[in-house]
């Protein structure tokens, strides 16, 4: 990583948290795109709490996803399970066309508004990608590595735990770095149905007319999205390094 | 020692699809009666929610599916049993509503409820299953896209699912959806067929000048970290600058608000696959086929059109798909910033706590969606024309 | 005749090939061999001008190849690689067809030189014309190859590790088919290879080339004989010298007048195949036989073993 770069990235943060803790220094910045004297920031709650909500539902939707989505990538790759293989791929395909918003407003109905359907909606469509890639890294083990595996005496579980899962682990990685950005997306739309998070500033500056209020917390999660994505990009290339295949950084 | 005789075998899928076609029928709501559009409801369970023969028929049917996802061992007895399914509980679930809803009654509502849905995925399931393993080529794919497309428009235009709530809500605003639905269209191939103008010469670009390459990747790469509705939103700002000082742009009915920022975000949003998928298509033309190509004397112009393109199509069409899946979805977005399409129905719904309406614009949505997606997979398929 | 004038390529400093000057006769095989690096194909592609010379010209029949524009060059001279490069979309037939299209014939004429030359490879057009590449095997593909370079009938084949991805026992049959097709066309070919049985089998004359530089341009049997480098030598194997010499050679070179007894040998087999069957039956002399069968002479050890080493 060249020392522009990791300039780059500390000044990003840098940015993100003075302007999550302190927005009112930014406020000069954001003036400029009100009309009639409306509030340049936020001020119907604290842009801090709102990021921080935002942050803990992604996370811990994502964590529940990465869970379940890892065990049924495990379970159709078994023996015992292949017979739920080709339909779990029809069935990722499937899932896949189906937009995050319209997960999350057929959720509404079931379980009401605020953070459950959230959630659920999170948790659901991160587990597509996720999936898929524990299918894709799992399936891409050759099979002479497998071979070997058997030869030198491996039983089934030490040939998951010491050979499959070491060796599709970036590709697992990459699915959740997938997912999570989907979330912090599907996140923000999640404030229609007031769950509190960062959509909320976005949708009072829809609602009030305020481009300043949405320009802040489209940029917030923007920022979020940026930095998630790229530290997370630098785990998978580090598990990817120590396979000796580096991967490129644009999956 | 061992006899060797036919024994029944349980298929394991067809097992858990069994028990959920069970769980389905005898401990689930088949349809929600309510008194009007948004009070909470109460569930009728299948026998109640049908007259006694209409009940039995529905219920040996749907066992016998059951029977046979949980015994048959050939695609097409399961597809075919699948299908009788379908067959039997979509119009049930119209006739039910009928049959509910009292005499004369205008306000009150009846939707399918959970014990319907299970049914229907159950049937879904099978049928997919079924699907995937009769490996069908693109022509059958196609085929049963339209069989199932036709089954639908029947069962709409017949009139039997007019007495259930979502039909209702269509009924109200016939006009605005046709008109919603124009408008997702519109927003989501336009957007498309502007980022493949764009995308396949910047593609193409890419390609040629290695230098392009990171940085076209890396700014298409931002643009798809940011959250669709922060980039729908932030885009306001410049539209409604430019839309209060240039006239011209006003005339073209740019606006911060409305459908402008919302074709543009789809537009960015696709701009990465194509441009992506342009160039990886273009760079797996193996090197000896382009050598053998400047060999026999073959012009650059002679060569991208005819090896380098015909070679790099179908990767192009993936990409291709991936933005038009990607873009009907998203679209529903654009309800929020005015833009219409079908999320106009889906925020309204949310809004009113009024899920059919929500479903009224979540179902076609994804029903578009899923269907561009097997039309796209299949036209791949067809382009990969002698490749191994 | 090409004549190739004091070609060199150098890519910064680095020189990849340096000032090589041949000359190859009409309807004749000249085949460059070397080691990996040494600039053969670099050679080979500065004739078609895929690859552009610093300095030096190429003149084909008198004509110096940067005065014809280069994608009407290309499509005069025959290019085959090691991989082929078929193109995977295109059928055997269209494949073939790539030249004569380009140069606009029209759709008869072409079908009928497809048809032609399908057959001259042996490849039944009923069956194979609409065939993809990937449904070929390595062999067919490889004449696939060879019958798509010639399609527009070109007077100059260019060659670049044509049999390098067969397995062994294809390679000597596809190499013993491009030699009856040559003989047959009368097409002047340029072969770059690293395998020297093939360039002794195939050349006319072959260029030693190591180092960007052309260390000999000769006759097989004087590379044997009078290696002009002690590189040339250790090349051509010193061990294997002898048994190249007589490989080189037929019967007629060494038949003496007289009778033997037992099984004839045919008057055009290689010096080298009648001294293993010599050897091989436990005989010192056998009687040679015309095509015909009829007893015109006989061949003995002593005779073939003086042909194995440089007459002084």
């Amino acid at each position: 990583m060249s020392v522009r770069a990791v300039i780059l990235r500390a000044a990003a943060l840098l940015l993100l948290v003075a302007f999550v803790t302190a927005p009112q220094l930014f406020a000069f910045a954001f003036a400029p795109l009100t009309a009639n004297n409306a509030p340049a920031i936020y001020n119907q709650g604290s842009l801090l709490a709102l990021t921080l909500s935002h942050l803990r539902i992604v996370a811990l939707a994502t964590l529940a996803s990465t869970v379940l989505a890892v065990a049924l990538g495990i379970f159709v790759t078994r023996p015992k399970g292949r017979e739920f293989l080709p339909l779990s791929r029809s069935l990722v395909n499937i899932g896949q066309t189906f937009p995050p918003i319209a997960v999350l407003a057929i959720a509404v109905p079931l379980v009401g508004f605020g953070e459950k359907p959230t959630f659920i909606a999170l948790f659901l469509y991160g587990l597509l990608p996720i999936f898929e890639n524990t299918l894709a890294g799992l399936t891409g083990v050759s099979p002479r590595t497998l071979e070997a595996a058997k030869g030198m005496g491996m039983n089934a579980r030490q040939r998951l735990w010491q050979v499959e899962l070491p060796l599709a682990l970036p590709v697992i990685l990459a699915g959740i770095r997938l997912s999570v950005i989907i979330s912090l997306g599907t996140a923000t739309i999640g404030s229609t149905v007031a769950a509190k998070g960062l959509g909320e500033v976005i949708i009072a500056g829809l609602q009030s007319n305020n481009v300043a209020f949405i320009l802040q917390g489209g940029l917030v999660v923007a920022l979020l999205a940026v930095l998630i994505h790229d530290g997370l990009g630098l785990v998978e290339r580090a598990a990817a390094r120590r396979l000796g295949r580096p991967l490129d950084g644009t999956a | 020692m061992p006899t060797l005789r036919p024994t029944l075998h349980l298929d394991r899928l067809g097992s858990v699809i069994a028990g959920l076609i069970a769980l389905a029928l005898f401990a689930s709501p088949f349809v929600t009666y309510r008194a009007n559009r948004i009070v909470s409801g109460e569930g009728r369970l299948l026998v109640d929610a049908l007259p006694p023969a209409g009940a039995l028929v529905t219920i040996a049917v749907v066992l016998g599916v059951a029977l046979c996802a949980a015994l048959a061992r050939k695609p097409l007895v399961r597809l075919a049993a699948a299908s009788l399914g379908l067959c039997v509980i979509f119009p049930a679930v119209g006739f039910s509503a009928g049959f509910v809803t009292p005499a004369g009654n205008t306000f009150a509502r009846v939707s399918p409820a959970i014990g319907f849905w299970l049914l229907a995925l159950a049937f879904a399931l099978l049928a997919t299953d079924a699907l995937t393993r009769l490996r069908l080529g693109p022509w059958g794919r196609l085929a049963a896209l339209s069989i199932a497309a036709g089954a639908l428009a029947l069962l709409l235009l017949s009139g039997a699912w007019n007495d259930l709530s979502l039909m209702k809500e269509y009924a109200n605003r016939a006009e605005s959806f046709w008109r919603e639905a124009r408008q997702h269209l519109w927003l989501a191939l336009g957007s498309m067929g502007a980022a493949c103008l764009v995308g396949l010469p910047l593609g193409l670009a890419s390609h040629r000048v290695p230098a392009l390459r990171n940085a076209i990747l890396q700014g298409l790469g931002i643009v798809q970290t940011i959250p669709s509705i922060a980039l729908f939103g932030i885009l306001i700002a410049p539209l409604g600058y430019l839309a209060a000082n240039v006239p011209l742009a006003a005339a073209l009915g740019i606006r911060g608000i409305g459908a402008a920022p919302a074709f543009i975000a789809l537009f960015l949003y696709s701009l990465l696959p194509v441009v992506a998928n342009t160039m990886a298509g273009l760079s797996q033309v193996p090197a000896d086929v382009i050598e053998a190509a400047r060999g026999m004397g073959l012009s650059p112009r002679q060569r991208l059109a005819q090896i380098e393109l015909p070679l790099a199509f179908p990767v192009i069409l993936a990409g291709i798909r991936i933005v038009l899946v990607q873009n009907l979805g998203l679209a529903t977005i654009a309800a929020l910033i005015g833009g219409g399409g079908f999320g106009t129905f889906v925020f309204q719904g949310i809004g009113q706590t009024a899920i059919d309406l929500v479903l009224l614009g979540a179902i076609p949505t994804v029903a578009l969606s899923f269907a561009a997606a097997i039309i796209l997979d299949a036209i791949i398929d067809l382009t990969r024309r002698g490749a191994a | 005749m090409i004549e190739i004038e004091h070609l060199s390529k150098r890519y910064g400093d680095n020189i990849v090939v340096d000032d090589v000057s041949f000359t190859i006769g009409e309807g004749e095989i000249a085949v460059v061999v070397g080691t990996s690096g040494a600039g053969k194909s670099t050679l080979l592609r500065m004739i078609n001008r895929l690859v552009a010379p610093s300095a030096g010209r190429v003149l084909i029949d008198g004509q110096d190849t940067t005065t014809i524009p280069e994608d009407e060059l290309r499509h005069r001279i025959g290019y085959v690689i090691q991989g082929y490069g078929l193109f995977p979309h295109r059928t055997v037939a269209e494949n073939i067809a790539t030249v004569p299209r380009l140069l606009g014939w029209d759709k008869k004429r072409i079908a009928t030189r497809v048809e032609e030359l399908l057959d001259l490879f042996q490849l039944d057009p009923g069956e194979f014309a609409r065939k993809f590449p990937h449904q070929l095997s390595g062999g067919q593909q490889q004449r696939v190859g060879v019958a798509r370079a010639l399609a527009a009938k070109p007077a100059l084949l260019l060659m670049d590790e044509p049999f390098g991805s067969l397995d062994p026992v294809i390679r000597g049959k596809a190499q013993d088919d491009l030699l009856a097709i040559q003989r047959r066309l009368g097409t002047t070919i340029v072969l770059v290879t690293h395998d020297m049985n093939e360039a002794f089998h195939l050349g006319d004359r072959i260029a030693v080339m190591d180092q960007a530089r052309l260390l000999q341009y000769a006759k097989p049997a004087d590379l044997l004989t009078h290696p002009a480098e002690a590189f040339v030598e250790q090349l051509v194997g010193t061990a294997e010298r002898p048994f190249r010499l007589l490989s080189l050679m037929t019967v007629q070179d060494a038949m003496e007048p007289g009778h033997a007894d037992g099984e004839p040998i045919t008057v055009s087999a290689t010096l080298r195949d009648a001294l293993a069957q010599l050897i091989w039956r436990g005989r010192p002399v056998l009687p040679v036989a015309d095509a015909s069968g009829a007893p015109i002479g006989r061949i003995s050890v002593d005779g073939i073993l003086k042909h194995g080493r440089p007459l002084a």
